[in-house]
């Protein structure tokens, strides 16, 4: 069987050690604060994460910056000069126009080397919801499934990940123009903490909203117990933008009502940090397949 | 002068009396508030609704109304249609059993007259869910008990009256010790003390006594604009005709008893919107706007003939006062509030039409089928934010066909920020919308800090005049010189106030940011956990108002 490595992106939001354990490779997207160029970096090392969210808190303005061209044929082309096939699993296009470029890219390389196969997948998805697929992809590889094997198995279930999650503010999402909200969102609502689903078509929606910080927690995990299958065997995934504390309150409701295999709980990245800002807090599931479109 | 009965004539003069010494003492009834804070309405609403009772008399032809039959009915659909706050509404249902029992009769006996003040009484108990005793409702009973223990014994009204006035005023006197709010306030009851003041007057006019007249205004019901501007050769019946009548239903023409209204609202929906048709009796007063008003006075002509009639132009109308054209939509939200801030910042946040009012200034049912004319939706959300106002809301919504009315029972400002604030608009069907909100105000609590007006105790606590009171619905908590301080006592009394989440805050016109963020300082010092926000309101009377949630 031919050998094929799988890439992730900035947004995945794994952790160095665990991309390092997996051996999953990830093509970086950018951000630029200041009018200076940062690669958007998982493993915090240019800066850490801490020092990246009170950036935002003391009101700098992040832009951030995809997966440029360059990147992809570099990252591309290093792994077919070792006649190895690649996966790349991306960022959801309703989010990110990594995904996008990267199939556009790898249709020209493989125009070129024919030998070579990429395979690109739209998760539709981001943060740790976009990591469990990575991750699942990983150890699918890692039992001998072949590229073709993986790929499919990911397509069918991409959409039985489900996120739940909240903002601080919504002026970020607003601001990135990535959210839809419903009408129920009009007006400077004090307090009011808006619930987020990840749509049908990969984009952040906010479907409902809840009153108060802990409430939004209660709500999430509500939503958790009652959308998980078979959560014995599941990793719980919570992703948060600098605020740990906040992050295992969430945690510690959510396994009041639903026992899951572990739990994995990480930072989220600078990409999807900046579009949500501080104070975000994410729980991913697998369960019931998403249905919902979020119209305005 | 000793009368054995009362006509229509006297009758209206006993009305409009009753009207004179209440407005003489409106402001002494408005007093009578069982908090010191200068919020008291119970004079204005009652003058009002009466106010409108008499308009209705006053516009109807003279010898219509010589008989107490036609004259109560009058007067008892114009009180109705102009009720403001409780006091106004159950003003005005003890008004309309008088006029169900005087139906046909054309003077009152003395009997007929004791009969007439247990059905009014009667009725005025049916209007209230969950009658309160030692307010109104317990004067006007207590004073057909006694009618009816005396009635016997007297041929002449004047005494007659005299000793029911008597037994009102003592059944008055008592209502401190039906109800402990009184009794700790040091007050009688607003309401059964207007109602004194009614029937005081009402015996002058026996007595024939003259008191100094208290003119109300009568608004002319047409726009005075030159139509012939407005409305030219070449311009286009954009808008159809506001259509207003009141028909009177004839034996000839139709078993008027048995007569249905919606024989007419099904006719009036099929030529036209905006629809209020009201029932009572022989008469049914209807309200359309149509393109085709002569289809509809066809229609209803077989049913009866017109009293009155008023048909207008709406375009021409359009150009003066703006009347809503807007496509239908699914959802409209009415809600009522004063104070700059807060009605633009409900605007804000999906209110389409504000009523002006609150507690001291109860809007009336015309003005909020005012508003649900203006508001083309298929379901309607009313935020009445008052105690006071839900009943007036309610009784309007039972009268407007043009759409299903919600009311929401929001009791405070805080209670409709509340409900508001978790509005989900693209909800299916009206059900789950309320069914948020409703869940938000179970968990909210309201806060208030006003000035004291007057010395006095209350809960244990020693108020003086020109401190600051912290209060919640019902009872006071704190009491001290500076407002910030009264609002931080307040606020460690607000139940379960360890699990609450959010404090928003509508500071009133004379609050300073200064003192807000101090305020707030504190409130984040003791209660790290509680998000705080805050938002200017504008409002006058209290100057914080507190959701807490």
């Amino acid at each position: 069987m031919k050998k094929y490595v799988i890439i992730a992106d900035s947004t995945c939001d794994l952790d160095a050690d665990i991309l390092k354990q997996y051996d999953i490779d990830y093509a970086k997207m950018g951000y630029v604060v200041d009018e200076k160029e940062y690669p958007a970096a998982l493993e915090w090392d240019v800066i850490s994460a801490n020092e990246y969210y009170n950036m935002m808190r003391s009101g700098k303005k992040i832009r951030t910056l995809q997966v440029s061209g360059e990147t992809f044929k570099e990252k591309f082309n290093y792994y077919i000069e070792q006649n190895v096939d690649i996966l790349y699993i991306g960022c959801s296009s309703a989010l990110s126009g990594s995904v996008n470029l990267g199939a556009i890219i790898a249709r020209d390389l493989m125009a070129e080397h024919p030998e070579v196969t990429i395979r690109v997948i739209d998760t539709k998805i981001s943060s740790l919801g976009q990591g469990h697929l990575v991750l699942t992809a990983a150890r699918m590889r890692d039992e001998g499934k072949t590229l073709e094997e993986v790929a499919e198995y990911i397509e069918s279930i991409k959409l039985t990940v489900n996120q739940f999650g909240t903002v601080d503010s919504m002026e970020y999402l607003k601001r990135a123009g990535r959210i839809k909200a419903s009408k129920a969102f009009f007006g400077n609502l004090f307090g009011i903490k808006p619930i987020i689903i990840s749509d049908v078509i990969g984009q952040n929606y906010a479907v409902k909203k809840v009153k108060g910080s802990y409430n939004s927690k209660l709500e999430i995990a509500k939503s958790v117990a009652e959308c998980v299958i078979d959560s014995e065997n599941q990793t719980l995934y919570i992703s948060h933008a600098d605020c740990i504390e906040e992050a295992n309150v969430l945690r510690q409701e959510i396994l009041k009502l639903a026992k899951f295999k572990d739990v994995y709980v990480n930072y989220i990245g600078p990409i999807v940090g900046a579009s949500v800002g501080p104070g975000t807090l994410i729980a991913y599931c697998v369960g019931k397949e998403v249905t919902i479109e979020g119209k305005e | 002068m000793h009368f054995t009965e009362i006509d229509g004539v006297l009758l209206k003069s006993m009305l409009s009396s009753g009207y004179n010494n209440l407005m003489k003492n409106v402001k002494l009834i408005d007093s009578l508030n069982v908090f010191p804070v200068p919020d008291g309405d119970t004079g204005t609403n009652m003058s009002l609704t009466w106010e409108g009772g008499l308009r209705a008399i006053a516009s109807a032809d003279a010898n219509l109304t010589d008989d107490v039959d036609n004259c109560l009915q009058l007067f008892s659909r114009g009180a109705l249609l102009n009720a403001r706050g409780n006091s106004g509404v159950i003003l005005s249902q003890f008004v309309k059993g008088l006029a169900d029992f005087a139906k046909g009769l054309s003077v009152f006996s003395i009997d007929d007259f004791t009969a007439a003040l247990a059905s009014g009484s009667a009725k005025a108990y049916g209007s209230v869910i969950k009658p309160t005793e030692g307010t109104m409702l317990t004067v006007l009973r207590q004073t057909a008990e006694y009618a009816k223990k005396i009635h016997n014994d007297h041929h002449h009204f004047t005494q007659f009256f005299t000793e029911i006035v008597a037994a009102m005023k003592s059944s008055l006197e008592r209502t401190p010790e039906l109800l402990p709010v009184l009794k700790e306030a040091g007050v009688v009851d607003s309401g059964g003390a207007g109602l004194l003041c009614i029937f005081e007057g009402m015996l002058c006019a026996l007595n024939g006594e003259k008191i100094e007249e208290a003119n109300f205004t009568v608004k002319p019901s047409s726009s005075s604009i030159d139509p012939a501007a407005t409305f030219t050769r070449n311009s286009v019946l954009e808008y159809g005709y506001c259509t207003e009548f009141i028909l009177r239903l004839m034996d000839a023409k139709v078993d008027v008893d048995n007569f249905e209204i919606k024989t007419i609202i099904g006719f009036l929906e099929i030529h036209g919107d905006s629809i209020v048709a009201i029932k009572d009796d022989d008469i049914v007063k209807v309200h359309v706007h149509t393109f085709t008003p002569g289809e509809i006075l066809n229609y209803c002509q077989r049913f009866g003939e017109f009293i009155t009639l008023k048909i207008e132009n709406m375009s021409v109308q359009h150009s003066e006062a703006s009347v809503q054209s807007s496509p239908k939509k699914k959802y409209g939200v009415i809600a009522v509030c004063s104070g700059d801030g807060i009605k633009d910042y409900f605007s804000s946040i999906g209110v389409d039409y504000v009523i002006n009012g609150g507690q001291t200034q109860n809007p009336s049912m015309e003005e909020f089928i005012k508003a649900y004319e203006s508001i083309n939706a298929d379901d309607i959300f009313v935020f009445p934010n008052n105690s006071n106002i839900i009943l007036v809301a309610r009784q309007s919504a039972e009268h407007y066909k043009g759409a299903v009315i919600h009311i929401i029972p929001t009791k405070s400002i805080a209670e409709g920020y509340s409900a508001l604030s978790m509005m989900d608009l693209s909800r299916d069907n009206a059900a789950e919308v309320i069914e948020d909100m409703m869940y938000a105000l179970d968990n909210v609590s309201t806060a208030l800090v006003s000035m004291a007006v007057r010395d006095t105790t209350y809960n244990g606590i020693e108020i003086k005049k020109d401190y600051y009171i912290g209060l919640d619905k019902d009872t006071i908590y704190s009491c001290d010189a500076d407002r910030v301080n009264a609002a931080c006592q307040l606020i460690d009394k607000i139940d379960n106030i360890e699990n609450k989440q959010v404090i928003t805050l509508f500071y009133g016109e004379d609050v300073t940011e200064d003192e807000v963020s101090v305020l707030f300082d504190r409130i984040n010092e003791k209660y790290p956990l509680l998000e705080t926000g805050a938002i200017y309101g504008g409002q006058k009377v209290y100057d914080f108002i507190m959701a807490i949630e």
